[in-house]
C-alpha cells in the first residue's frame, strides 16, 4: 500500500491541493458533524451553536491566509435528512497575485429532504494579477432548503487596485430534485476587456433562496421585503430580486463599500431566515 | 489584369448549377429576412429587456448612455450567453441532434435569472417556432424541437428557436449569429426610441455604430463555449422591471 507522499508530486502538493469532507446528521433537536476528513490547508473548528435552531455553525479556515497561483481546495458536504448548516469563512477569502498558473475551489453540497443549509462566506477580494476560479455544485432533494450567498470585491480598494485582477472565473449551479436548475456562471478578465458598467461599484453579490417546500404563495411578499431592504440603502447599493428558475428567488446586487454590503447581507439574510426557519440570523462572533 | 470580381462573374455565368445556387442563395436570404424583419409577430416591441428600468432608474438618459449600456451588455453577456446559444443549435440542426438543441435551450433557461427576461424570451421562441414549423420544408430537429416546446419537455427560448428557424432556411451559422445580433440591436432601438428623446436618425447612427461590435460578437459567439454572462447592472434592472409604478414595456 503506497504511503502518503509516496509520489514526489505529492509533496508539492501539501498545502495547495487540499479537500475537506464534512457529513452533518440531525441527532434530536441539532445537528452535529457526524463525519469529516480535511486535509492541508484546511483546519477545521468545532462545530458551535450560535442561536436555539439547532443549527450547526461550520467555518472554513484557511491558514495560508488565500489562495496562491496552483492551489485546488474543494469543499465537499452533505446534509442528511432534517440536519440544518451553517457554514461561513472567519475572513476574507484573498485570491493573491499568479504569474500563470489560477487558483481553484471547488464546492459540491448535497440536502436531503427537510435539511436546510445556509452558505454565507465573507467576500472574495481577487488581487491585482490574480487569477481564479471558483465552481460550486448544489444539490437538493425534495423538501430540502438552500441559501447561498456568494459575493465578490473589485480588489484591495485600499491600495487603489480595482477591477485588476487578471482573471475571474465563477460558477454556481443549484439542482432541485425535479431536475430544475439555476445557473450563474461568469467570466471576468479585465486584463482583456473593461468590466463595464458595473465599475463604478466595489462589490458584486448574488443571493440564491431556493426551497420547494415553501409554500408558493408565501415568495411574492417574500420577495417584497428583499425588495425593500434593498431599495433601503439609497444610491449606495442597486439591487434586483427576482422569481428563479427554481422555487425560490435570485437576488443580485453591487455595492459601492463594503460597510453597505455587509449591511444589506445581514438585513436579507435575517428578513429570509426569519420566513423560512423563523429564527433571525445566527451571530457569527467574528469580529 | 482583371479583377476576382470579374473572374467570379465569368464562373457564374458559365455554369447553370451556379445560377441555381444563386437562385437557392436568395430564397433563403428571403426566408430567412421574415423572420428577423420587425414585421415579424414575435412580440419583441414589447419588451425592453430591462431598460425601461434603466431609464426610470437614471442609468441610461441619452443616446450615447444606450450606446454604453448595450454595448456593455453585448460585450459581456449576449455575446457569450444568447448568441453562443444561437451558434450551438445551429450546430444542432445541421449535425441532427435535437438533444444538443434542447440541452442548450435548457441551459440557457437555467442562466436566465430574471423572471421577466425568461418569459419573454420563451414567448417571442414560441411565436418565431409556430411559424417556421408550417410546410413547406421543414427539419425533423425544428419539427421535434417544437414538439418537445408543446410538450413542456423544453422552454423553447428565442435564441435556440430562431436560430433553428433560420438554420433551417439556410443560412450559415455566422450569419445566423450576426443576425440574431442584428435583431436583438434594432430591439433596443426601438425601445429607446419610446423611452429616451431619441430620434429615428439618432437611432440609425447606434445601430451603425454598434456594427462593428455586432461584426465582433458574431465570430467570438461562433467560437465561444460555455456560455457565461457578465452584466450585474443590465441584470439587475431587468430584476427591478416589474417593480416599477408605471410600464410602457413588458419586460
Amino acid at each position: 500500500m503506497p504511503t502518503p507522499l509516496s509520489n514526489p508530486s505529492d509533496l508539492s502538493n501539501v498545502g495547495r491541493v487540499g479537500r475537506l469532507d464534512l457529513h452533518y446528521a440531525r441527532q434530536g433537536q441539532r445537528t452535529i458533524l457526524a463525519k469529516s476528513r480535511c486535509t492541508s490547508p484546511w483546519h477545521l473548528f468545532p462545530t458551535m451553536y450560535l442561536d436555539d435552531s439547532g443549527s450547526a455553525f461550520t467555518s472554513f479556515v484557511n491558514p495560508s491566509g488565500g489562495f496562491v497561483a496552483g492551489d485546488q481546495l474543494s469543499i465537499h458536504a452533505s446534509l442528511e435528512r432534517d440536519a440544518h448548516v451553517v457554514f461561513s469563512t472567519p475572513s476574507a477569502n484573498r485570491v493573491y497575485r499568479s504569474l500563470g498558473e489560477e487558483a481553484r475551489q471547488t464546492v459540491t453540497l448535497s440536502v436531503a429532504s427537510g435539511a436546510i443549509l445556509e452558505w454565507f462566506p465573507e467576500v472574495t477580494i481577487p488581487f491585482s494579477g490574480s487569477r481564479f476560479v471558483q465552481a460550486m455544485d448544489v444539490r437538493l432533494e425534495k423538501g430540502a432548503t438552500a441559501l447561498i450567498w456568494d459575493s465578490l470585491a473589485s480588489g484591495r480598494m485600499a491600495r487603489g487596485e480595482r477591477w485588476a485582477f487578471a482573471s475571474l472565473r465563477n460558477e454556481i449551479r443549484i439542482t432541485t430534485a425535479s431536475g430544475d436548475r439555476l445557473l450563474e456562471r461568469y467570466e471576468v478578465r479585465p486584463d482583456q476587456y473593461p468590466v463595464g458598467l458595473v465599475s463604478q461599484y466595489d462589490y458584486v453579490a448574488s443571493l440564491f433562496v431556493v426551497s420547494d417546500s415553501l409554500d408558493p404563495t408565501r415568495w411574492p411578499p417574500l420577495r417584497g421585503i428583499v425588495a425593500d431592504v434593498l431599495a433601503s440603502q439609497g444610491s449606495d447599493l442597486l439591487g434586483g430580486v427576482t422569481e428563479a428558475t427554481v422555487p425560490g428567488m435570485a437576488v443580485k446586487l453591487v455595492a459601492r463599500s463594503s460597510e453597505v454590503l455587509v449591511t444589506v447581507q445581514e438585513l436579507l439574510w435575517d428578513a429570509i431566515r426569519r420566513a423560512l426557519c423563523g429564527f433571525s440570523r445566527p451571530f457569527l462572533r467574528r469580529y | 489584369m482583371r479583377s476576382s470580381a470579374a473572374a467570379l462573374l465569368d464562373n457564374v455565368l458559365s455554369s447553370p448549377v451556379d445560377w441555381l445556387s444563386i437562385n437557392m442563395k436568395t430564397i433563403s436570404l428571403l426566408t430567412g429576412l421574415r423572420f428577423i424583419d420587425s414585421f415579424f409577430p414575435s412580440g419583441g416591441y414589447a419588451y425592453s429587456s430591462g431598460l425601461e428600468a434603466a431609464v426610470q432608474g437614471g442609468a441610461v438618459r441619452s443616446g450615447d448612455d444606450l450606446f454604453l449600456y448595450v454595448e456593455d451588455m453585448f460585450r459581456q453577456g449576449i455575446t457569450y450567453r444568447e448568441a453562443v446559444a444561437v451558434g450551438v443549435a445551429h450546430d444542432a440542426l445541421l449535425g441532427n441532434d435535437l438533444q444538443a438543441a434542447l440541452s442548450v435551450d435548457h441551459e440557457l433557461h437555467a442562466m436566465k435569472l430574471g423572471q421577466e427576461s425568461r418569459v419573454a424570451s420563451q414567448q417571442m421562441g414560441r411565436q418565431v417556432v409556430k411559424i417556421a414549423v408550417e410546410p413547406p420544408a421543414t427539419h425533423a430537429v425544428l419539427k421535434n424541437f417544437y414538439a418537445a416546446m408543446e410538450e413542456e419537455r423544453t422552454p423553447g427560448h428565442y435564441p435556440v428557436a430562431l436560430s433553428l428557424t433560420l438554420a433551417n432556411a439556410g443560412w450559415n451559422k455566422m450569419e445566423t449569429i450576426a443576425a440574431f445580433c442584428y435583431q436583438t440591436a434594432v430591439g433596443f432601438v426601438s425601445a429607446g426610441l419610446k423611452l429616451l428623446p431619441i430620434g429615428q436618425r439618432e437611432g440609425q447612427h447606434l445601430l451603425e455604430r454598434w456594427m462593428p461590435m455586432l461584426d465582433d460578437c458574431a465570430s467570438r459567439a461562433s467560437e465561444a463555449q460555455p456560455m457565461t454572462a457578465w452584466t450585474p447592472i443590465q441584470d439587475i434592472y431587468a430584476m427591478r422591471h416589474s417593480r416599477l409604478e408605471s410600464r410602457l414595456f413588458r419586460s
